[in-house]
């Protein structure tokens, strides 16, 4: 009990702290919003002196409170649960954009580092019981797939598969020339699995061959540990003492990695959403930087911050059980 | 969304990229036959795809107030009182309006409105609209874009007369052209115009909306349109997040109707047939400087023979090869459009800026100055090197190609260029406080034709400020003048051309002297057309529009002039 609240206590610090970044790190780039939204207006077509004050009065903003009480300001809107207007997508909430978009990344990054993890720790166990075999062959030419950058592998696979033979399509999230918006209907669920498949397939292909690496070599040396000589010796089944004793184990540093990985899935996502078109947060992040939208990206920030710390604690409470020492200790 | 910062220009993210959209667009090209057919959901062929710039996540905003309303809300759904067509210099064509005049000294406008024109839910439309319209805006302090400072009256059905505080004649664009009529039976319950989305608008354009979501949007042909149902039926609104993925859906035919400037075009249209192009240049691409040393400029281009030797020693044609693609118009020292505007170009001399590089002229001009050759081939004054910082933005390749060959031009008369490449919010912030030297930047198009527009806002010494505020209004250049800001005050004072023209040529004579702004080209604006479903876009021979899929206003003309092909 004691090591729960101790985590829990680390982690409401965490958050605190991450918060006030959260705040500082936006206000700290060039420009404002309202004059961004001038000079963007401004390409389009004439802009005055009234303009200025227009977008002022309209957007509401009031950057020139002093620091503290805006920052006193967010800390009370967080609370209560409000995340202010955003900038970029006036006058949709943050919340609105946020439970529009997140969904999509989820749905498609998550899914696809899960599917990644499970194969990869999966085939890399058994790369490392079978050394030799063909999984082992496997290994260097996945973790070649890896180091390819991402966009690169991205818009090679979309030039093959979506332009030269037209398998998958070339973006979006569903047929948008079918359905007007999302339906619960058999035939939008396989259109939103057809436009990921795509997007999905290179997530998992470029982030596979670490997760294989890294379960094969803690296998070989796990296997090499006294436990595992004197369970085969007291004649346990092979299936037992592979899954027990050595995967167990070894398994346990790629699971501190899954926790990373899984909390930068909202992060990680633009490029993919980038080159796929795809409408997940990701975009919505860009589009946010771009206009000096603080409250967008604070709520995106705040939604990654939270995706990171909440990853983390469940893999510290799952740490303590699959492994036993880290409770001892404390 | 910073796409959309230089509407219509989509640029790859490097050379790299480039290479692979251009591979794949002309592969893609080869295989055309394996292009997919998008038109199953309508069989009749009636519904037309555009991309016009969107990207991510569309939120719903058919607001005509606001400044972050999907694009078709404007032109489209909601229409102004009359229609300025900038692609030509046309006078503007009468929609909601019949006729306007003002009184003698500027200050009332009486506009005549169109009879029998109804609203998408049956309302008739009224000179009740249009007043009620202007007193929301002008009551309304968070809706005023324009600065729009007068009283509407409707003193009979089709009537409706605008008093203003003083002489006004150059609102005219803006009050007529650039601010779509709402009816009042629906807006005056509107509990606050500034944020209210809008979700069902009801307008008096050819199209209404038909259905949304956050990835696509449909609009439906509107069949009581006063000017006749258009025979478009339905036109389909997507997202697409860059370049690569809008070019390769243009080629795949997912897309009839979209603005970018795709490498290898050429190419790209001839191995598809039912694909086309138009080129409208209308964005004069120039080096912006920071050319006051009174407001806090600092640097050699403060000097005015600085500035001239650049305007000289620029070869523009081997730069529109380079950097424009050979699709760059020729740009005017008076920052006019050579083609549009040729008529209020006083003198012929200034009409177009010079194609080739004149290396003797400028190294005159900077001998003249006291600028002599350094041992490193760059000229000093006192001591102070010829040499200046020029920014643009990360990611615009063509503006990057631009600032790496006119360092080179430049070098041949002792001039040296350090080009840098910033974000797009420092960019903007340096060139809006001042704290630069040169800035690669366009000057956009204006409320109308009339060079007021241009000249107010990039010359008058009342819309800059000095270094360290921002320079909001326009005049970034920090350009001050008197004979200009008189020009401009007569210029403003009356709706005589003839007037208006002598005024304009003594600030031609002003500006091709000291040169603020240093012109380079008229950028490119292609826009490419899927002839297979609809035909009838502006051509290079019939600009009936400016054909940008992104330009407001003039989407509604084209999309009731097109017609589907059977």
């Amino acid at each position: 009990m004691r090591y729960i609240l101790q985590k829990l206590g680390f982690y409401a610090v965490a958050l605190w702290a991450a918060l006030t970044l959260n705040f500082f790190i936006p206000r700290l780039m060039p420009g404002n919003p309202v004059d961004i939204m001038v000079s963007k207006l401004a390409t389009k077509g004439p802009v005055t002196a009234d303009t200025r004050a227009a977008i002022a009065a309209m957007l509401g903003t009031d950057t020139q409170a002093p620091l503290w009480q805006q920052y006193v300001d967010y800390l009370h809107a967080l609370v209560s649960g409000d995340l202010g207007t955003s900038v970029a997508y006036f006058p949709a909430s943050v919340n609105e954009i946020i439970g529009q978009t997140l969904p999509w990344t989820i749905g498609l990054i998550g899914i696809s580092t899960v599917i990644s993890f499970l194969v990869g720790v999966g085939l890399g166990t058994f790369a490392g019981w079978k050394r030799g075999s063909w999984v082992d062959n496997l290994i260097p030419f996945t973790t070649m797939l890896q180091s390819v950058p991402y966009f690169w592998l991205a818009l090679l696979l979309l030039f093959f598969f979506g332009s030269v033979w037209p398998v998958f399509p070339l973006n979006g999230g569903y047929d948008v020339y079918t359905f007007a918006g999302p339906e619960l209907s058999w035939g939008f669920i396989s259109s939103v699995l057809y436009h990921g498949a795509l997007p999905a397939l290179t997530i998992v292909i470029s982030s596979i061959g670490g997760w294989m690496l890294g379960m094969r070599n803690m296998m070989v040396s796990t296997l090499s540990e006294d436990y595992i000589l004197t369970a085969e010796a007291k004649g346990l089944r092979p299936g037992r003492v592979r899954a027990a004793y050595a995967s167990r184990n070894a398994v346990l540093p790629s699971i501190a990695g899954f926790a990373i990985s899984l909390g930068f899935v909202v992060a990680g996502s633009i490029v993919t959403e980038a080159v796929f078109s795809y409408p997940g947060i990701g975009s919505a992040l860009l589009m946010a930087v771009n206009s000096n939208d603080y409250s967008l990206m604070q709520g995106i920030f705040l939604v990654i911050t939270l995706a990171v710390l909440g990853a983390n604690l469940l893999v510290d409470l799952l740490y303590g059980v699959i492994d036993p020492r880290t409770r001892a200790r404390s | 969304m910073f796409l959309r910062t230089r509407p219509g220009r989509y640029r790859t993210g490097g050379a790299l990229v480039a290479g692979i959209v251009t591979s794949t667009l002309l592969l893609a090209g080869c295989t055309g036959g394996s292009s997919k057919d998008t038109s199953t959901s309508d069989a009749s062929g009636a519904t037309i795809t555009v991309f016009n710039g969107s990207t991510g996540t569309i939120t719903e905003n058919f607001n005509p107030f606001s400044t972050t309303a999907l694009q078709p809300t404007l032109g489209v759904i909601f229409e102004p009182l009359y229609w300025y067509n900038l692609a030509s210099d046309a006078d503007p064509t009468p929609l909601l309006a019949t006729g306007y005049e003002w009184n003698a000294d500027g200050t009332q406008l009486t506009i005549h409105t169109r009879e029998g024109v109804t609203w998408s839910d049956g309302e008739p439309f009224s000179a009740a609209d249009v007043a009620f319209t202007f007193n929301l805006v002008a009551d309304t302090p968070a809706l005023n874009t324009t600065g729009l400072a007068a009283t509407a009256e409707a003193t009979d059905a089709s009537t409706v007369v605008l008093t203003f505080a003083e002489p006004s004649f150059m609102q005219e664009p803006n009050v007529l052209g650039n601010r779509a009529i709402v009816p009042e039976h629906i807006w005056k319950d509107v509990a606050d115009p500034v944020t209210e989305i809008n979700s069902e608008p009801v307008g008096t354009g050819a199209f209404s909306v038909e259905s949304f979501s956050s990835q696509s949007y449909m609009l439906q042909a509107n069949p009581g349109y006063w000017g006749g149902e258009p025979a478009v039926k339905h036109v389909r609104y997507v997202a697409l997040d860059s370049a690569d993925a809008a070019s390769a859906a243009l080629v795949a035919g997912d897309v009839d109707w979209m603005s970018a400037f795709l490498p290898g075009l050429d190419d790209i249209i001839s191995t598809n047939p039912d694909l086309g192009y138009v080129n409208t240049p209308a964005l004069t691409a120039s080096i912006f400087t920071c050319s006051d040393a009174a407001a806090g400029c600092a640097g050699p281009q403060t000097d005015p023979a600085v500035r001239q030797a650049i305007y000289y020693a620029l070869n523009r044609d081997q730069l529109n090869k380079l950097a424009g693609g050979g699709f760059a118009g020729t740009a005017s020292p008076t920052l006019l459009l050579p083609e549009r505007d040729a008529d209020w170009i006083a003198d012929p001399d200034d009409v177009e800026a010079p194609a080739s590089a004149d290396t003797e002229k400028a190294a005159d001009l900077l001998d003249a100055a006291g600028w002599v050759e350094g041992s490193d081939g760059i000229r000093t004054k006192d001591g102070e090197r010829l040499s200046m910082t020029i920014q643009t933005v990360t990611g615009w390749s063509d503006f990057i190609s631009l600032n790496d060959a006119m360092t080179q031009q430049l070098a041949e008369v002792g001039i040296e260029l350090k080009p840098s490449q910033v974000s797009w919010n420092e960019w903007n912030d340096a060139q809006l406080s001042g704290k630069f030297q040169l800035s690669l930047d366009s000057i956009g198009l204006g409320a109308s034709s009339n060079p007021f527009f241009t000249y107010d806002k990039w010359y008058n010494s009342a819309n800059t400020v000095p270094v360290g505020e921002n320079a909001i209004a326009g005049n970034a250049s920090r350009f001050s003048d008197p004979a200009v800001d008189a020009a401009l005050a007569v210029a403003r004072s009356t709706d005589d051309e003839a007037v208006q023209a002598e005024q304009y040529a003594i600030i031609q004579d002003v500006i091709t002297e000291q040169l603020p702004y240093i012109p380079i080209y008229v950028n490119s604006m292609l826009t490419e057309f899927n002839n297979s479903r609809a035909t009838g876009w502006p051509t290079d021979e019939d600009k009936y529009a400016m054909p940008a899929s992104w330009k407001a206003w003039d989407n509604g003309i084209v999309l009731k002039t097109i017609k589907p092909t059977n």
